[in-house]
């Protein structure tokens, strides 16, 4: 019997004038998507109701309202038996590739955790003159660099688009809690590579509070519908939208002829950096089993996967003997958390064949291939530039004789850094901390949170709710843990609770 | 009900606004679990010239202490932004919790606290409100 999943909501209470018309598309196991064709009547009556519901909530409600309320969505949601959480297990893996283990360990048990009442940002916007060194901020530090010069600021938008990037799970249910933090209405534009997610979420605050979940549309269309997208924009106070290269030229244009602010996200590059002083002989197998994890997160499609890694000389273990660790604890992590439809057979396999040759020909290149060709590590000293990396679990490493030493290779890379995966010690991570922040880089994560935002951090230089009504100049920089060294204990405890060897075959 | 109108910000202000918070029952009832005080700063502006800091001393539900500071003074919390904000809020032009969220007014202690005590917040609001008040 054939599955249909929506992947749209509003207010069921709206009427249209016509019928409205619906596509379908089987997407197998017996699931279909259905999504509404979209007319201009149709939006001006989505656009109408949740800017009538934004205020009929802001004139009988408050903030702590609805806090409360995204609490117990999140309750909902945590709860593995919840009925839109069966539906997403069931759909995510079909429609995204990732593979269930994946969506359900990293994706849902991490991401309804940052969405909880107290880790949900209360204060949107800090002083930049009280942050121009690293200081505390949530359970880490920040600082800001440049100057706060306002470029736009609106403290009351009444209309928020998002457009979400399909690479980003759970991206859509982030922008709506947003929103209703500065009491705006909000349309998300879904992704056509994970369509399903926003509108389950939509549906979930419809059954806890049903006029908050009002304020919400989400609509799933294409990207070429020009109708759709003209209508929105002129419909919108602020539109947020992550997206590549195409994306960002297309929606600038539309946002500039449109006069509406845009806060867009595109390409980033990220990376990790491995200091000596963690290449000690006990301690080198578990930085490798933490950077194991960066490198399968998300299979690497996130603008926060490592597309290299930067292995300091001079500890115990050389860069070389790393990689060799790091390809023993990919394979692990592999069966826990496996690849999904969407393998990259082709970018592992063309990887290999690159990097066999170069090794053959005598370059100073090591290969540590699966033997199954679902990830690839590669060993390279022969090209000492940063280069992407072919992602789907195909990793770098390379050798630095000095942390500090990255800055030049990165540099070049300015406002397209983003994540900086590290294994630093404290005494040294400030410094570098510094020189990375003022090259262009917004997140320094210890290994293996990459992937893992925390709601105080800011998102690619900007904090994600000042973002929704003041725009300036200034590039905030974070690091995630006050003390590093606790962090990593913590996050191999995080990481054996998904990785355990009870996955790994038995010896025999 | 306070007849007179009083300059807003002193220490008179800050010594009626006590008096009337402790006359205010629904404050004593929502606020009945707060244990904590304040220092309220008022920061300068283009109207305000010089740094202007209230102490309050909040005990569930009533206000046992309330002046303007002289010199140095600590607090649990301390709830500060510029004069124009304040003036915003005590004319109820502004909600504590949206200024917070909007970074035009900012919290050292824990502002989770004063979350869970939103209603709290908003009667302290109110009875401010009450109050005439000249700028």
């Amino acid at each position: 019997m054939e599955h249909l999943v929506d992947c749209f909501f509003w207010d069921p209470a709206i009427s249209f004038d016509t019928e409205l018309s619906f596509t379908s598309e089987d997407i197998g196991d017996g699931i279909s998507l259905r999504k509404p064709v979209f007319t201009v009547e149709v939006l001006e009556k989505i656009i109408d109701r949740i800017k009538t519901a934004r205020q009929e909530y802001r004139r009988t409600r408050d903030i702590p309202a609805v806090f409360d309320a995204i609490d117990k969505v999140n309750e909902l949601w945590r709860n593995p038996n919840y009925k839109g959480r069966k539906i997403a297990r069931n759909v995510l893996p079909i429609v995204t590739g990732f593979s269930i283990e994946m969506i359900e360990s990293w994706g849902f048990d991490y991401f309804f955790d940052i969405l909880k009442k107290e880790n949900l940002p209360l204060a949107g916007k800090l002083q930049a003159q009280n942050y121009r060194e690293f200081l505390p901020c949530g359970d880490g530090l920040v600082k800001a660099f440049g100057q706060p010069h306002i470029k736009y600021l609106n403290y009351e938008p009444e209309v928020i688009g998002h457009i979400c990037a399909g690479n980003i799970l759970g991206l859509a249910a982030f922008e709506m809690v947003m929103d209703k933090l500065v009491d705006a209405a909000t349309w998300v534009k879904v992704p056509s590579e994970e369509p399903v997610f926003g509108a389950l979420y939509a549906k979930s605050i419809e059954e806890i509070d049903p006029l908050l979940a009002h304020t919400i549309a989400v609509l799933p269309f294409n990207s070429d519908n020009i109708m759709v997208q003209e209508f929105l924009f002129s419909k919108s106070n602020l539109v947020r939208a992550t997206g590549g290269e195409y994306a960002r030229k297309n929606l600038s244009e539309l946002a500039a002829k449109h006069k509406v602010p845009l806060a867009g996200h595109w390409h980033k590059f990220s990376f990790i950096t491995i200091a000596r002083e963690y290449l000690n002989k006990t301690q080198a197998q578990e930085i490798a089993e933490l950077t194991s994890l960066d490198v399968c997160a998300w299979d690497q499609q996130g603008c926060f996967s490592p597309q290299e890694i930067y292995v300091e000389i001079g500890g115990d273990v050389s860069p070389k003997d790393f990689a060799g660790l790091l390809a023993v604890e990919i394979e692990k992590t592999t069966r826990a958390l496996p690849k999904g439809r969407n393998s990259g057979k082709m970018q592992v396999l063309d990887g290999y064949y690159q990097y066999f040759t170069k090794e053959t020909m005598g370059e100073s290149v090591k290969i540590f291939p699966s033997k199954t060709h679902q990830w690839l590590v590669i060993y390279d000293e022969s090209n000492p530039n940063c280069e992407p990396s072919p992602l789907f679990r195909v990793i770098r490493v390379k050798p630095v004789a000095d942390i500090m030493d990255i800055l030049q290779k990165v540099r070049p890379l300015g406002s397209f850094l983003q994540t900086v995966g590290v294994a630093i010690p404290q005494n040294r991570l400030i410094s570098f901390a510094n020189v990375i922040g003022q090259a262009g880089a917004t997140n320094i994560r210890t290994i293996s949170g990459m992937t893992l935002q925390k709601t105080w951090e800011p998102w690619d230089g900007r904090f994600p709710l000042q973002e929704l009504f003041e725009h300036d100049s200034l590039h905030w920089v974070s690091i995630d843990t006050k003390d590093i060294n606790t962090e990593i204990k913590t996050a191999l405890q995080r990481k054996r609770l998904i990785v355990d060897d009870r996955l790994l075959p038995k010896k025999s | 009900m306070v007849k007179s109108i009083i300059h807003f910000p002193s220490d008179e202000w800050i010594k009626i606004f006590k008096e009337e918070l402790n006359k205010n029952t629904t404050y004593q009832e929502v606020a009945k679990d707060w244990e904590g005080d304040f220092l309220f700063v008022i920061t300068p502006d283009q109207e305000l010239k010089k740094e202007t800091v209230f102490y309050i001393d909040l005990w569930h539900g009533k206000c046992r202490d309330a002046y303007l500071v002289e010199g140095e003074k600590t607090a649990k919390f301390v709830f500060k932004g510029p004069y124009s904000n304040w003036k915003k809020l005590i004319q109820k032009e502004l909600d504590p919790i949206r200024g917070l969220i909007r970074g035009l007014f900012t919290v050292d202690g824990d502002s989770r606290v004063i979350l869970d005590q939103a209603k709290a917040a908003q009667e302290l609001v109110n009875t401010a409100s009450k109050i005439p008040v000249v700028f």
